[in-house]
């Protein structure tokens, strides 16, 4: 018989965006298994946590990843904080442990692997995933508005904070 | 640490950039409705079809249907652990059998 394999822990992140939201599922940091941009139009803050609730129930996560949109040098409006507040609430009520990264974070992560901006980051993201590569979007123009699909790589980005995050703690504890 | 879900038929779908449909045809199935029940793990596949979805993603049956695999090695790993007390309850008796039998000399 098999002897099991180690689980790893199954994180679910969430990136509002203006119509919707980006999002990604991670096993580990190198395990994607599920991603995409969902739309909602009308009644928005109730239709995104209809849908995450949906990702809630179907992929049982270990953890929610949520942007800390309250830490210092957010840029998130209102609705957005209210709604990343309501998913927390979501995400709490169904016993799903909730992690709020501030952006400072995921740029210090990232800066590990000397990457700094937000079109490098997705860049990184989508070489660690081939898979996303098809939906990295062009960089931007200062005229253009961010493309939708950048909420799946600033989900990702969010996601593998806390991974990345625990893998240079362990290599600082290995070298001390 | 969370169970492995009962498939990840959905995340080898999206890798390979196919829409439900177009798995649907390479499965011999009229449309992706069944294709999106057994990805929403509404149904769990017959084992003619599980074995088409790990021809079609090139992985094996176990990799795809890891939470099913792991519930079902549950499930047998007690038994099979019986089964060896069993075999070795079975081997001492005729051990000692074999000890206290006197040979019978032709």
């Amino acid at each position: 018989m098999r002897s099991r394999e180690k689980r790893e822990t199954r994180i679910l992140a969430i990136d509002p965006t203006t119509q919707g939201f980006g999002f990604v599922v991670l096993e580990g940091p190198e395990t994607l298994v599920d991603w995409g941009v969902a739309h909602v139009r009308t009644e928005k803050t109730l239709r995104t946590l209809e849908r995450v609730a949906d990702l809630l129930d179907h992929y049982a996560p270990d953890l929610l990843v949520l942007e800390d949109a309250e830490a210092a040098g957010s840029r998130r409006r209102e609705r957005a904080r209210k709604l990343l507040q309501k998913t927390a609430e979501l995400a709490s009520r169904r016993r799903v442990r909730v992690k709020r990264v501030p952006m400072k974070a995921v740029k210090k992560a990232f800066a590990q692997e000397s990457v700094r901006t937000k079109p490098e980051i997705a860049a990184a993201i989508a070489r660690r995933f081939p898979e996303l590569a098809s939906r990295l979007p062009p960089r931007r123009k200062p005229w253009m508005s961010e493309d939708e699909r950048m909420a799946i790589f600033d989900a990702a980005a969010l996601a593998l904070t806390p991974l990345l995050g625990r893998r240079h703690d362990r290599s600082r504890d290995v070298r001390e | 640490m969370a169970q492995k879900l009962p498939n990840y038929l959905k995340s080898h779908r999206k890798r390979l950039g196919l829409t439900q449909d177009q798995v649907a045809f390479l499965l011999g199935c009229r449309s992706g409705t069944k294709v999106s029940r057994y990805e929403r793990f509404a149904r769990v596949p017959p084992l003619r079809t599980a074995m088409a979805f790990a021809a079609v993603y090139h992985t094996s049956v176990e990799t795809l249907f890891a939470g099913v695999y792991d519930g079902v090695e549950r499930e047998t790993e007690p038994r099979a652990r019986r089964l060896e007390a069993k075999l070795a309850d079975a081997k001492s008796v005729q051990m000692s059998a074999s000890k206290v039998t006197p040979r019978v000399q032709p």
